[in-house]
């Protein structure tokens, strides 16, 4: 074969390559699945009534819809824009106070305050956000720790919300097997909402900015994006998931005290769930949830409620982000091997 | 049409850009050169508002621009490329064309990323610059070239006035330039305006209606190509002291 038959089909087969690229379009999620799943999650708790005790079965799985409500949510801003904050359960404490608080004074439900709640912790998200996204990388990460210091040193000396002590809140009143079942729906509702509200942002023009923001601050702005305002806004609207999912699980637990909400550990959970997940990506929340979380109880039916367990879960953790650098649906995107049913961006 | 008077930044000790003022004429293409560390750069980043000045004004059209941010300087009609080409490499092509759009209100943010008139806008740019075919491929796996000119392609995307190209020669091959060029010529004709950064002096020369020279921050000299390259001060900020004994 002569050097120019050998230029000729290098061309061929580059130009065959490129037009199948220019014709591809990312494939859609698998939308009649997802239903599928919603509906199976949605008559779940239907288990409760044939007699069977499935208590713990419903607790985990609203503890998970809490997360991914509030790890979606915490994408917005840490995955989209990638901007990393390890103080965002202050908002889940401003949310589950907001709410417990006027259940305990006036007796409102936050089945009905929770979006209430929400929209006081996104209010605090839009001021917190002004000061402290003025700057970036580690700086922003410092800030965002000091915020939750700060937080837990004014709700443990605040008396008015019961300072270190917190408030009793009252117990629904429903027999012990069907009680955990509205806080089930609430959270499954929540969670759906946040992924809803996720997926709408990565597919709109905010989110394109968002992501541009993500990879090089100064050419986004450039290209004509107000990326001061897009950075407060994601943190405004990261906030309010929290922050509702917050206010159903103050009133889930039945007290409300800063050592449940503002210990860094949610923080941690919400950060290693989306990292283990796939920051940035629509589906990488729920992924990292769930898997986490199934981890979690693996070790602990294994070795107990010791510190093996959370030395098991970060082993994990460590070798899956080996293998799966941009966490698990980042890299099966990226290798080509997203499965349809996750591929939601 | 754009003007910059007695611009002024310093970094630290260091006077970078020094009592600076020149201007640009509407539908022209100005060149800005001057040798390494003459503060080319620094101008262009205090001009598009990537960098706060000291003192000193910039104008556009009439109004001034130098309080203004980036993003705002860039909906006023201006627009610019980097001298190190910045992409947003997680991005396609298309989608580094179309972050370029403009978006106006709280519900223009909502809208659909790609809206199918900024995608034909968009195809037809990266046909201009005959990329069409990378339109879906992440910026991450383009070459070097191909990035100049899909960057070159996103600038045009905000529809902008003014255009301030930082080195679009810089590393690029013979057969690339020739076709940045051709763009930038054919895109002047049309009306554009242009300034331009550039260390190819055989390029400037043949391309700019005028040439702005500084040295050590401030401007030496500015004329059109043929008188700034007779002018000795010019001659001495590139070749030293020496060229006027010679």
């Amino acid at each position: 074969m002569t050097d120019r038959q050998n230029i000729d089909t290098v061309l061929a087969e580059r130009d065959a390559y490129n037009a199948a690229l220019a014709g591809t379009r990312r494939r859609g999620g698998s939308w009649p699945a997802l239903l599928v799943i919603l509906a199976a999650l949605a008559l779940f708790p239907l288990v409760q009534l044939t007699g069977g005790n499935w208590n713990y079965p419903l607790h985990l799985m609203l503890y998970a819809f809490m997360y991914v409500a509030m790890t979606s949510g915490w994408n917005i801003l840490g995955g989209f824009a990638g901007y990393i904050s390890i103080g965002h359960n202050v908002f889940f404490c401003i949310g589950g106070y907001v709410s417990g608080m006027l259940l305990a004074s006036y007796g409102i439900s936050s089945f009905l305050t929770a979006p209430l709640a929400g929209v006081v912790a996104m209010a605090v998200g839009f001021c917190v956000g002004f000061i402290t996204l003025r700057v970036r990388g580690p700086a922003f990460i410092i800030s965002s720790i000091a915020l939750l210091m700060v937080a837990r040193i004014l709700f443990d000396n605040w008396d008015f919300v019961g300072g270190s002590n917190g408030i009793s809140l009252p117990r629904m009143e429903l027999p012990v097997q069907y009680v955990k079942i509205p806080y089930y729906y609430a959270m499954l509702v929540i969670a759906v909402a946040s992924l809803v509200a996720s997926y709408a942002i990565r597919h709109s023009k905010f989110g394109l900015g968002l992501r541009a923001i993500s990879q090089d601050e100064i050419k986004a702005e450039s290209a004509g994006i107000d990326t001061r305002f897009y950075k407060i806004l994601a943190f405004a609207i990261s906030a309010f998931f929290v922050g509702t999912a917050g206010a159903i699980w103050g009133e889930y637990m039945t007290y409300i005290r800063p050592n449940i909400f503002l210990i860094i550990l949610v923080a941690a959970n919400m950060v290693l769930m989306c990292i283990l997940g796939g920051k940035g990506t629509v589906a990488g929340p729920v992924v990292g949830t769930v898997l986490l979380i199934a981890f979690n109880e693996f070790f602990v039916s294994q070795f107990g409620a010791s510190q093996i367990n959370i030395l098991g879960t970060g082993i994990i953790m460590i070798l899956a982000l080996m293998f799966f650098p941009n966490g698990i649906v980042g890299t099966l995107r990226r290798r080509g091997r997203l499965p349809r049913i996750l591929d939601w961006d | 049409m754009f003007e910059v008077r007695r611009l002024s930044k310093s970094f630290g000790g260091i006077h970078a850009v020094n009592d600076c003022s020149f201007a640009v004429d509407e539908g022209s293409i100005t060149a800005l050169i001057g040798p390494n560390g003459a503060g080319k750069t620094t101008v262009f980043n205090l001009i598009s508002g990537t960098l706060a000045s000291d003192s000193g004004e910039v104008w556009l059209e009439g109004k001034r621009i130098d309080s203004l941010r980036p993003h705002q300087i860039t909906r006023r009609g201006m627009s610019r490329t980097f001298q190190i080409t910045r992409t947003l490499e997680d991005l396609t092509v298309l989608e580094n064309l179309i972050v370029q759009s403009r978006v106006t209100g709280i519900g223009g943010l909502f809208r659909k990323a790609i809206g199918s008139a900024e995608e034909a806008r968009a195809m037809e740019l990266l046909d201009f610059v005959g990329i069409t075919r990378l339109a879906h491929e992440e910026a991450r796996n383009l070459s070097f070239g191909q990035k100049k000119l899909m960057d070159f392609a996103a600038l045009l995307m905000s529809e902008p006035k003014i255009i301030l190209l930082d080195e679009p020669a810089g590393g690029v091959n013979p057969t690339l330039l020739e076709a940045i060029v051709g763009h930038i010529q054919e895109l002047n004709r049309g009306g554009l305006t242009v300034l331009i950064v550039e260390h190819n002096i055989e390029l400037v020369m043949s391309i700019s209606h005028k040439v702005v020279v500084m040295a050590y921050g401030s401007v030496i000299a500015e004329g059109e190509p043929d008188a700034i390259q007779a002018d000795r001060r010019v001659l001495d900020a590139y070749l030293g002291a020496q060229s006027a004994d010679a």
